[in-house]
């Protein structure tokens, strides 16, 4: 007898249970040991199955079924017609115990069969349909025991109609071992009116699902779920056909339809299911083609995939990467998207499905093959996982001995290790199914690929460009087609790349955009070798080029001129921003090598700066680096040129002391992409008449602005804060502003200059202006008047400064609790109290409003509106810009638009109006605070 | 195909019908119409029908100028004033953005919001406002003020039919629309009716209360008399209030009641109570929106002008009723506040929010006012507790302006929106020279 126990999954397990089935009717037990093929079955099912083993122990007569051979699984009728026999005649907890006896007994002789086979995974479709023949039968003998237990009159019991409708694995017949049963109940009157026929198929159907799961002497054998009917757990557990139908007409949400796919008419009265089923097949078509369709259902699936506890993901056999659930769900997805127009698809189950699929030309034959190898070989490990204990669980065992008893019973491997190979290979196959089922048939449709032997058409490749978010799905096509036409090398790449890469981009805010970008940048690079081997070797740095470039045109552009900087992406150290010291020596550096040839020097220096704010904009859009930070690199990019360009236009021997000072935001270190640079110029004559230094400071200036010019990347250097503002000349002498604010003396040239800083010349001349701009900033005692006359402005600059028509609530600089309400408040803050405090001498409004709190002058919850306000307004304007590539100061109205900037700002897709309720809210919030501190309490 | 809209499109077809109109809600409260030739019904129901939000009141917003009307089918009905003559059907519908997404000002998406913010706490939320409003001859004054159809407060003599007809007539055409009701007659003003819609969940009763106004007003036509649901068109009489009972229920159970309470409300129902007292003040500027609300409010006339509660006491702002032993179902309270001119979707929003705010934070639950609070004097209602609802718009705008709940619950544009109008009618209202100060003032000073 050794050699049977070499069948067994785990054969001391075997050995164990035999003994105690010896010990408990040793007659039946000696019957079954006496014939080999019989206690070969004997020993398979208990070395495989301690549920089936410990059922037997309950009931050793039960043995008898694997006496003889068994040429394979039940048909549907006989196993109804031997369950629903089993109960008839009984009642009660007697029908119960019938039933689930004779379920069991039915379900060893089906296991017997199963891990009989030599090669079990080219049974696991026959297995899984037999396992939902039999709940079905189950369930039909549990109808009866509700019917025959009813306490209603019997003629209504009798006319009482009531259907289950299988959902899910149930209704796809490919049911596992032990998994709860999705049904739905469909009830109605023969005879009875509606109303009196659903109070009575109400209480059937608890009934039903209590014959199968509630406690009794032999134990419960599956949940039965209700929960997939319509308004779930709340809605009512039995509907009238009509009053389902009416309910997915008018409520039912995407995933709904999802479910309903598979649904069949499963036990129950067949004619009413029937029609339920379809009732409901055209709703499920007419689903997939409402908007947003296959967007929500790709949106459950991200659900699904969070929901892992973490420890579990490595052991997921169906959850987890590489899962039975990317199988199920790329194959749904694929017959909801082409399904509409194809009948032909529309199988309810997996393996059927994938052949239809491959029949009708979606996907490829080679392809459906395989994964269906691969969809029955994870179904094998769960049903021998589930058929263990008969538990519910898609858990891999940790321990190795359970490991090895898998093994073995699934014939894959012999060693826990071999099993766990075979698995991880497996889940490698099945993790690229989506993109090779979905999006690499797209390029057939472009491309001869021989090895496919199969093509889509155009217009099925463009039904699944527009079902994944494309607008111009042709327009895409013939990128497709010019990225991986020809034969060079990097058509080839491009051709194994672009399936992942249009998933990636379908996933970015703009997948149009971001497809021509990629277009063109891979013109540019040609065969760049170091491109391919990125885009082929670092998914990480392809993942975020496709969401770079579907994310921004502001990006999209600046790569055109500096395709290099793909590489940075691969390296998150080279996105970090560069110090200004390390701008400055890079700028020191380029003039010394193009000495001599000053618009050479100029052109190099506008290309640095290019590239850093095209290496910022990356770290932007990738989440790198924080709005504070950036305004300070941003302003460090700026402050490198200008010295640069100040050092070409300022030569020795020129008899003048010149300097560049920073005002407003640029002051402040909090420049935004595409803001301008604020700025006032300043000379001291050192050596030469005074009208002379004049003229050589306006040479200068002028010179200034020639060599910064850039169409590419607009540098706008404003000197519109300068005394006298756009009347004034556009440079002046120290000692010139000095008489000027010493005959003017006006608190908004006070408050202007609390935000200048010195950023680029003569060191003796900067220090020397900040000396005389603090006498002015910073005064020792400010009047009454002259605070009522900051606020008077503000008031009036709020209703005249704001553009014709613009919504104050969304002006992002002049309106309502957003930029200028909280720099006005706190520039108000410093010209009151900075002489007493230095720590509010700062030019940053962030650090100064910090500052304030330290002094109580804010309280912290008023200074965290403020900043909120702050920091979600400054946000919004650089990620218009990054958007756009246009700068613009209205939260736009676009929905598109509205949804690119939202998603830079790193909201979840779908979050336009999430964004717009925030905006809206936090500046609301933001003007209450700034009201009271600024404009004092209402009066009333 | 859809089932719903198969059965729209035959029946418009079968019935010869000529015009669709699609209704939506402004924020104001306003119904808006768009006419549609049949023809044009299928293409609305897969793509919607574009209409120029810009103009209509609360969707001003650039980016809410070009938004979608979607059909409910579901809605369907042949319009039953119309006659055969002209066949006309009306279908509600639901607004979007050009991308999707719901319509932030859109006063059904904003209650639907608070519904959903509701269910998530496992509650359903119940409506049931008894409407009032009064019958005039004719929209024009005569001396200056209206004239009822009647003036002893019976209805005997109404021009081109009897009281019979325009009673019959309202509640067959509201029958005819789905809608059941309960008609009475109420004595307190001349011309003045009190209509009782069923109760049902706050989403149809407001889509309901939309469709009543339309009925009332187009019977009113069709006997040849005016209907006004104008908070206060009389001085001297009382004024047209719109008392909603409300209750929440948990699956099957009204989570109001509680066999062992104080007129047998539970603890939900008490917090649910103190929430709508605590914010009856923000929510004011909606439920009652327009200048002539605070006529009815400060006119005595059992208008709830403080904010208290009591079981029987018909100047509280909330009445708990007592109900038959047996009929835990139908525990509420009845909001006595809201007026007849308000927009059901918002109001409802707010008070449905006021309430949970009570229960998630545990709210208590004032003692009862036992006596008529305009009895008292202000010191004694001080003593008491006992605050006034707003005086004027102006004061409830000021208010709610500070309100986070009410920001919150109507989402930011819709608060904006309601805030900027209301404070321009206030504006024209307060630039009035009124017969009021004219008589007082003119000859004496």
């Amino acid at each position: 007898m050794l050699p049977l126990f070499s069948r067994a999954a785990d054969p001391d397990q075997a050995l164990r249970h035999l003994v105690t089935l010896r010990e408990k009717d040793p007659a039946a037990t000696d019957a079954l040991l006496g014939d080999t093929d019989a206690a070969r079955r004997l020993i398979e099912v208990l070395g495989a199955s301690e549920g089936l083993a410990v059922f037997l122990h309950r009931h050793p007569g039960e043995t008898v079924v694997l006496a003889e051979p068994i040429v394979g699984p039940a048909s549907e009728a006989d196993y109804r017609e031997r369950l629903v026999g089993v109960v008839d005649g009984l009642g009660g907890e007697a029908a119960r115990n019938a039933l689930r006896i004779a379920y069991r007994r039915e379900l060893t002789r089906l296991a017997a069969w199963d891990l009989d086979q030599a090669e079990p995974i080219d049974a696991v479709a026959r297995v899984a349909a037999a396992l939902a023949d039999l709940a079905a039968a189950a369930l039909d003998a549990a109808i009866a025991i509700a019917r025959a237990d009813s306490r209603f009159p019997s003629d209504e019991v009798a006319a009482t109609r009531l259907a289950i409708v299988g959902m899910g694995k149930s209704g796809a017949r490919e049911l596992n071992y032990l998994s709860d049963v999705d049904v739905i109940f469909v009830g109605g009157g023969d005879g009875i009116p509606d109303g009196r026929a659903i109070e009575i198929a109400t209480r059937l159907a608890v009934d039903t699902m209590h014959a199968i799961q509630e406690l009794a002497v032999e134990p419960p054998l599956w949940e039965v779920d209700a929960n997939l009917r319509p308004e779930g757990k709340d809605g009512a557990l039995v509907r009238t056909l009509e009053s389902h139908l009416a309910y997915y007409d008018r409520w039912a949400k995407s995933w709904e339809f999802q479910a309903l796919l598979k649904a069949r008419a499963m036990a129950g009265d067949r004619e009413l299911g029937e029609r339920f089923v379809a009732g409901v097949a055209p709703k499920v078509w007419a689903a997939s083609s409402r908007e947003g369709f296959v967007e929500s259902v790709q949106r459950m699936r991200e659900r699904v995939l969070q929901h892992i506890p973490h420890d579990e993901v490595e052991l997921q056999l169906k959850l987890g990467p590489g899962g039975l659930r990317d199988v199920e769900f790329t194959i749904q997805l694929l017959q909801l998207v082409h399904g509409q127009v194809d009948p032909e698809i529309r199988q309810r189950g997996t393996l059927d499905a994938l052949v239809a699929l491959a029949d009708r030309g979606y996907i490829g034959r080679v392809e459906a093959a395989e994964f269906a190898r691969d969809y029955r070989f994870l179904r094998l490990i769960e049903h021998r996982l589930q058929l263990a204990r008969l538990r519910r669980t898609h858990l891999m065992p940790r321990g190795e001995a359970e490991q090895r008893a898998l093994a073995r019973g699934t014939r894959i491997a012999t060693t826990a290790d071999g099993l766990l190979e075979a698995w991880r290979e497996v889940q490698q196959k099945v993790r690229s199914l989506h993109e090779r089922l979905f999006y690499r048939p797209l390029l057939s449709a472009v491309a001869a690929l021989p090895e496919d032997g199969y093509a889509l058409t155009s217009a099925q490749a463009e039904a699944r460009l527009a079902a994944i978010g494309f607008h111009d799905p042709r327009g895409a096509l013939h990128h497709i087609a010019a990225l991986t036409g020809g034969v060079s090398r990097r058509a080839a790449i491009q051709r194994t790349l672009l399936p992942v890469m249009l998933q990636w981009f379908a996933d970015g805010a703009d997948p149009d955009y971001g497809l021509l970008a990629f277009r063109r940048l891979s013109d540019d690079l040609g065969e760049a070798y170091w491109f391919l081997r990125m885009l082929r070797d670092s998914s990480g740095a392809a993942q975020r080029l496709t969401h770079v470039l579907a994310s921004s045109r502001f990006a999209g552009v600046l790569f055109e001129r500096f395709p290099e900087a793909a590489a940075w992406l691969e390296n998150d150290a080279e996105l970090r921003p560069r110090g200004l010291d390390e701008l400055l020596e890079e700028t020191e550096a380029t003039l010394a090598r193009h000495a001599g040839d000053v618009d050479a020097a100029a052109a190099a220096l506008r290309t640095a700066r290019r590239r850093e704010v095209l290496r910022l904009a990356l770290a932007g859009i990738v989440g790198l680096i924080e709005i504070e930070e950036l305004g300070v690199a941003l302003s460090a990019i700026t402050t490198a040129i200008l010295s640069g360009a100040l050092r070409l236009a300022h030569r020795w021997g020129d008899e003048v002391e010149f300097g560049i000072v920073a005002m407003g935001r640029y002051g402040g270190a909090e420049l935004g992409f595409g803001s301008d640079a604020d700025i006032i110029y300043v000379y001291r004559p050192a050596g030469c008449e005074p009208e002379v230094a004049q003229k050589r400071a306006e040479q200068i200036v002028h010179e200034i602005k020639r060599l910064t010019e850039d169409l590419r990347l607009p540098l706008d250097l404003d000197l519109g804060l300068r005394p006298e503002g756009r009347n004034g000349v556009i440079v002046r002498s120290l000692d010139s502003y000095r008489a000027y604010y010493q005959r003017w003396s006006l608190t908004w040239e006070a408050q202007a200059l609390l935000r200048a800083r010195g950023i680029a010349g003569d060191a003796g001349l900067l220090a020397d202006f900040e000396r005389m701009a603090d006498e002015l900033r910073y005064p020792a005692a400010i009047g009454g008047d002259a605070i009522r006359e900051v606020k008077r402005i503000k008031a009036r600059v709020e209703s005249e400064r704001l553009p014709q028509g613009a919504d104050p609530s969304r002006h992002l600089k002049l309106g309502r609790g957003s930029l200028s309400d909280v720099e006005w408040l706190v520039q108000l803050l410093q010209l009151e109290h900075a002489h007493a405090i230095p720590e509010l001498r700062t030019t940053s409004t962030l650090d100064a409003l910090a500052a304030a709190v330290e002094a109580d002058l804010v309280s912290e919850a008023d200074a965290a509106r403020l900043r909120a306000a702050w920091i979600i307004a400054s946000r919004a304007r650089s990620a218009m810009t990054l958007w756009t590539a246009k700068t613009a100061d209205v939260l736009p109205a676009d929905r598109r638009a509205l949804e690119g900037v939202a998603r830079l700002m790193e909201y979840p897709p779908h979050s336009a109006t999430r964004l717009d309720e925030d905006y809206l809210r936090t500046t609301r919030i933001a003007r209450q605070v700034f009201e009271r501190l600024f404009y004092g309490s209402r009066l009333t | 195909m859809d089932k719903q809209r198969d059965f729209v499109l035959r029946t418009i077809e079968e019935r010869g019908v000529k015009f669709v109109r699609l209704w939506f809600t402004d924020v104001v409260g306003t119904l808006k119409s768009v006419a549609l030739a049949p023809a044009e019904v299928e293409g609305a129901f897969s793509e919607g029908v574009g209409i120029d939000g810009s103009a209509i009141e609360g969707l001003t917003r650039a980016s809410e100028a070009d938004v979608l009307a979607h059909p409910d089918p579901t809605t369907f009905q042949i319009l039953p004033w119309r006659g055969e003559v002209d066949p006309t059907a009306r279908m509600f519908c639901d607004i979007t953005t050009p991308d999707g997404q719901p319509a932030v000002a859109d006063p059904r998406n904003v209650l639907k919001r608070t519904l959903a913010k509701a269910a998530d706490r496992g509650f359903t939320f119940y409506t049931h406002p008894e409407i009032e409003f009064y019958l005039l001859k004719s929209s024009k004054l005569k001396d200056g003020v209206p004239v009822p159809v009647d003036s002893a407060g019976y209805f005997d003599n109404v021009p081109g039919g009897t009281a019979h007809d325009f009673r019959r007539r309202s509640v067959r055409m509201l029958e005819d629309l789905g809608i059941s009701v309960e008609f009475s007659h109420h004595e307190a003003g001349p011309g003045q009716n009190e209509i009782d819609l069923r109760y049902a969940d706050a989403l149809t009763t407001a889509d309901n209360i939309m469709t009543f106004r339309t009925v009332i007003k187009e019977v009113a036509i069709e006997q040849g008399v005016y209907a006004t649901f104008m908070p206060k068109p009389f001085s001297a009489h009382p004024g047209s209030g719109m008392h909603t009972h409300v209750s929440l229920f948990e699956g099957d159970t009204n989570a109001f009641f509680d066999a062992g309470g104080q007129y047998q409300l539970s603890q939900i129902g008490r917090q649910f109570v103190a929430g709508l007292l605590t914010h009856a003040p923000e929510i004011t500027a909606v439920t009652n929106q327009f200048v002539n609300s605070y006529k009815r409010l400060w006119g005595g006339d059992e208008a709830p002008s403080y904010v208290t509660w009591g079981h029987n006491n018909r100047s509280a702002l909330v009445r708990v009723p007592l109900y038959k032993p047996g009929k835990g179902q139908s525990a509420r309270v009845e909001y006595r506040g809201i007026d007849s001119a308000a927009n059901p979707y918002l109001s409802f929003s707010l008070m449905l929010a006021a309430g949970l705010k009570g229960i998630e934070e545990g709210y208590e639950l004032p003692p009862e006012a036992d006596s008529d609070v305009f009895d008292m004097t202000s010191a004694e209602r001080r003593a008491l507790g006992y605050q006034a609802l707003p005086s004027s718009l102006d004061r409830a705008l000021l208010i709610m302006e500070e309100s986070e709940l009410v920001a919150e619950t109507l989402g930011e544009q819709v608060f904006n929106y309601v805030l900027l109008n209301k404070r321009r009618e206030w504006a024209g209202y307060r630039a009035q020279v009124t017969p009021f100060e004219l008589e007082a003032n003119l000859e004496a000073l």
